[in-house]
């Protein structure tokens, strides 16, 4: 896990930034915004992720260019005609489009890269915890299981292999079938048996004798609030500053820029804000000692 | 005032022919007591445990009357004997509910409805104790069996109760983490004053923490008393519940010592120097011949290298050993070191990146798969359920085998026959241990790798299990094991080795073995070692005192 400035805030903070830049990036179709938004969200994902996060936006680019000519192919209408492909016309306004649609796709995939890296699981049922304890419980419980599934699945199979009992490159299709039903079916019976001793040490520790409460590891801080009320003055900007449309059908007509932009561009900018600043105070403190 | 009192209590489980759990049990626990509940497995103890706690209570036909603090367990309510009794069960891994290791912690108080001021505190008070704030934050996957059970234990701790009930905590592990987790219990009874109320098989490590042992057998209480004393009692009933005391409880007994019984390994050094004040006659058993080298060995390792990862650290890092056909060969050493990669690696599941196996005196590589797990080589994993698929024991061995004569040979060889129509899930862990062998058997292997088979098992299950081992050696099987289990080690191999950094850095015999050995090696080698060489098993101290006995009278 890096250390980030946003990681570090309460999910709150974090859960509320996602649902802006998701939302907005979603809505507003505006060139300008999206490109804003994907510059970015693709910065902060680098600032998370480090010399890795290359990777990931490298391998979006072929998906934009690619997506982006699709549109066109299919739909042709618009006036301004670049060239002719298999007799029907390549227009700009679908062009145009199709890159809209495809960089909304990708703004998304990084801001949904950034959201997985800040918000773990633990982070979303603390947040809804107190909201749905019933649901919030059963999803710990859920994700508590799977990896147990996955590890006694693991087990079942090695254990098999050292007995002559798996399926192996040379059986059939039918074999392999049967094998992994056997092996399906003995883990349902320790799962079965598992679930009896976990309700046993629920109950056992009151579960169903009072109340829930739930337990809260994260705290909100001054600076938490002042975050929270500064991303909602922000998004209010943002919504009242002027338009944000874009036709391209059948001529491009765009919204020229108001001071919107320049919020909608400082709200998405904070994380990333964020980070740096903790850098460099970091830097500054360490170089003082 | 007793803590908890039982009056009179029977029971039986509705709709068993096994007749009575428990029969006419009478018992006092005082506040601040630690007692031991002992038995063999099925001797009721964790029904009798499980009447403390009324949510745990299993349903069927009861008489008699539990208190406790003086009122009867029912008409406590709910609420309050979740936080008042504490239960901690065998199974480390299922007794958990959440993901995380904080939310684990608070769970109690959660379902307790506490504030978050209160449950902030007791949370960190407890990660602190139990020395948790480590590994706060982890998720709990990712969390060793002795953790776990710690973790276990740390959150029904948090809701500070008056008594602690333990259900064969240690069972499923290793033995330092189960010393461990053992001291931590010791430590909250002397520091906190709880009550403990513990069953276990592993009496070496708390049959000298606690005030009282109580030992059950089929449903009823057979002797109450004081650690040091209860020995006396099964002695002299000549029970074979015996053979569970601690090494020098045994020694004692069995050379009629007089006096005060020890129980640990330093009582017993003082005993036997008491015993010899000076030098004794005989002074050691004779060391076992060193084993001939077959012709042709069933296993040859030679300079064995293995990661599992490219850039990971080397997990073996030269294993070279010979192994004889027909022997009991067993491999010690610390967790983790790689022994399970070690039997991973020898049975073609793992394959060394350097290094040579020979399978009867065949190059593992040309030996297909196919043929290499039919009649040649077969594995015993650690954790036996892991083979079970079917629904009945029968359906298990008809799986492997078609041939029905083969499959009543081998059940009747692991003392099946009359379980064979049971559910897997239902038998005990001995009982699956040796079901288990029985599956991996009808494979009709050489070479047999078990990986700890005696975890979990008590004293009564290990010999029926080392004697169906013996029987296997005698049919010129052998049998590689890696094992925690030095006792085991001692009683029953015939080469032991001890592997450690990658390495199987030396090979003997249990006696020369264990004699050289100052820290690893069997409880009655410490205890004895001082007066006697090689000797490593309680059978072989009590040899000893006799032939010093004999040769001082003649």
């Amino acid at each position: 896990m890096t250390h980030d400035a946003l990681s570090n805030r309460h999910p709150a903070v974090s859960f509320l930034f996602f649902m802006l830049a998701i939302g907005f990036g979603v809505v507003i179709q505006h060139p300008a915004y999206l490109l804003a938004g994907a510059v970015c969200a693709g910065s902060y994902y680098l600032l998370l992720n480090g010399r890795s996060g290359w990777r990931m936006i490298c391998g979006l680019v072929p998906v934009f260019v690619l997506l982006s000519a699709i549109n066109p192919l299919f739909n042709t209408y618009g006036a301004t005609v670049l060239f002719c492909l298999f007799g029907r016309p390549f227009t700009l306004e679908a062009l145009l489009y199709g890159m809209v649609i495809s960089g909304m796709l990708v703004e998304m995939l990084l801001w949904f890269g950034c959201y997985s890296a800040v918000m773990t699981s633990d982070k979303f049922t603390s947040l809804f915890g107190n909201l749905i304890p019933a649901l919030s419980l059963l999803l710990v419980m859920v994700l508590r299981m799977i990896p147990g599934f996955i590890r006694k699945a693991g087990q079942i199979s090695g254990a098999r292999k050292c007995i002559g009992k798996s399926a192996s490159e040379e059986s059939g299709v039918k074999e392999r079938i049967a094998d992994g039903m056997s092996v399906l079916s003995a883990l349902m019976d320790w799962a079965l048996e598992g679930s009896i001793t976990t309700s046993d040490s629920m109950r056992a520790r009151g579960y169903g004798s009072a109340p829930r409460t739930s337990f809260q590891i994260y705290h909100m801080t001054g600076q938490d609030w002042v975050l929270i009320a500064c991303m909602a003055t922000l998004a209010t900007a943002v919504i009242l500053g002027g338009e944000k449309t874009a036709a391209f059908s059948p001529e491009i007509r765009i919204a020229p820029l108001s001071f919107g932009f320049a919020t909608y561009c400082i709200l998405l900018l904070i994380p990333s804000a964020l980070h740096i600043k903790e850098a460099i105070q970091w830097h500054i403190s360490r170089s003082a000692i | 005032m007793a803590h908890f009192e039982i009056r009179n209590l029977t029971f039986s489980y509705p709709a068993s022919d096994t007749g009575t759990a428990l029969r006419d049990i009478s018992l006092s626990i005082e506040k601040g007591e630690y007692v031991v509940l002992f038995g063999k497995s099925g001797s009721g103890k964790t029904t009798l445990l499980r009447h403390l706690k009324s949510v745990l209570t299993p349903y069927g036909r009861r008489s008699g009357t539990v208190f406790f603090n003086g009122i009867p367990l029912e008409q406590v309510s709910a609420y309050d004997q979740a936080a008042a009794i504490g239960y901690v069960m065998q199974n480390p891994d299922d007794q958990l509910v959440t993901d995380k290791v904080w939310h684990e912690l608070a769970f109690g108080l959660e379902s307790l409805g506490c504030d978050q001021k209160t449950m902030r505190a007791r949370v960190a008070e407890m990660a602190c104790y139990f020395g948790i704030q480590d590994w706060f934050h982890r998720d709990v996957a990712s969390l060793s069996g002795g953790q776990k059970q710690l973790l276990n234990l740390a959150s029904i701790m948090a809701m500070q109760p008056e008594v602690l009930i333990l259900d064969e905590p240690t069972s499923q592990l290793d033995p330092i983490a189960a010393s461990d987790f053992l001291n931590t219990v010791r430590k909250i009874n002397l520091e906190l004053g709880t009550t403990i109320i513990i069953t276990e098989h592993r009496l070496e490590d708390i049959l000298p923490n606690a005030d009282r042992a109580v030992i059950l057998d089929c449903g009823a209480i057979i002797a109450d008393d004081t650690p040091s004393k209860i020995g006396k009692h099964l002695h002299d009933q000549n029970s074979d519940l015996f053979s569970a005391m601690p090494t020098p409880v045994r020694v004692f007994y069995g050379a009629y010592g007089r006096g005060e019984c020890p129980l640990t390994v330093r009582e017993g050094r003082t005993w036997l120097s008491h015993l010899f004040p000076e030098s004794p006659q005989v002074k050691g058993l004779p060391a076992e011949p060193a084993k001939t080298p077959t012709a042709v060995p069933a296993l040859s390792l030679k300079e064995l290298w293995f990661r599992y990862e490219k850039n990971g650290a080397d997990i073996l890092r030269g294993v070279s050993a010979e192994i004889p056909t027909g022997s009991l060969y067993t491999i010690v050493g610390g967790n983790g070191a790689g022994k399970s990669t070690l039997l991973k690696t020898i049975c073609g599941i793992c394959r060394p990146y350097r290094g040579k196996i020979r399978i009867c005196g065949k190059p593992a590589e040309s030996i297909r798969p196919s043929e290499l797990f039919h009649g040649c080589i077969a594995m015993l994993p650690q954790d036996p359920r892991s083979l079970f698929v079917k629904k009945t024991v029968r359906a298990e061995l008809e799986e492997m085998s078609a041939d029905q004569a083969q499959i009543d040979h081998v059940a009747s060889l692991c003392q099946l026959t009359s379980l064979l129509e049971s559910h897997p899930c239902d038998l005990s862990g001995g009982e699956q241990q040796r079901a288990a062998l029985a599956k991996v058997l009808l494979t009709n292997p050489q070479i047999l790798l078990l990986d700890e088979p005696t975890k979990g098992l008590d004293s009564f299950f290990k010999s029926a299990f080392a004697e169906i081992l013996t029987s296997l050696k005698a049919r010129g099987i052998t049998i590689v094991m890696v094992s925690h289990d030095v006792e085991f080690c001692a009683r029953y191999a015939d080469l032991v080795s001890m592997f450690f950094d990658g390495q199987i850095l030396t090979t003997d015999t249990p006696r020369r073995f264990f004699g050289s050995n100052s820290f690893y090696t069997t409880a009655a080698n410490r205890m004895s070692r001082h007066i006697f060489s090689m000797a490593v098993t309680a059978e072989d101290v009590t040899a000893l005192i006799a032939a010093n006995r004999e040769a001082d009278l003649s």
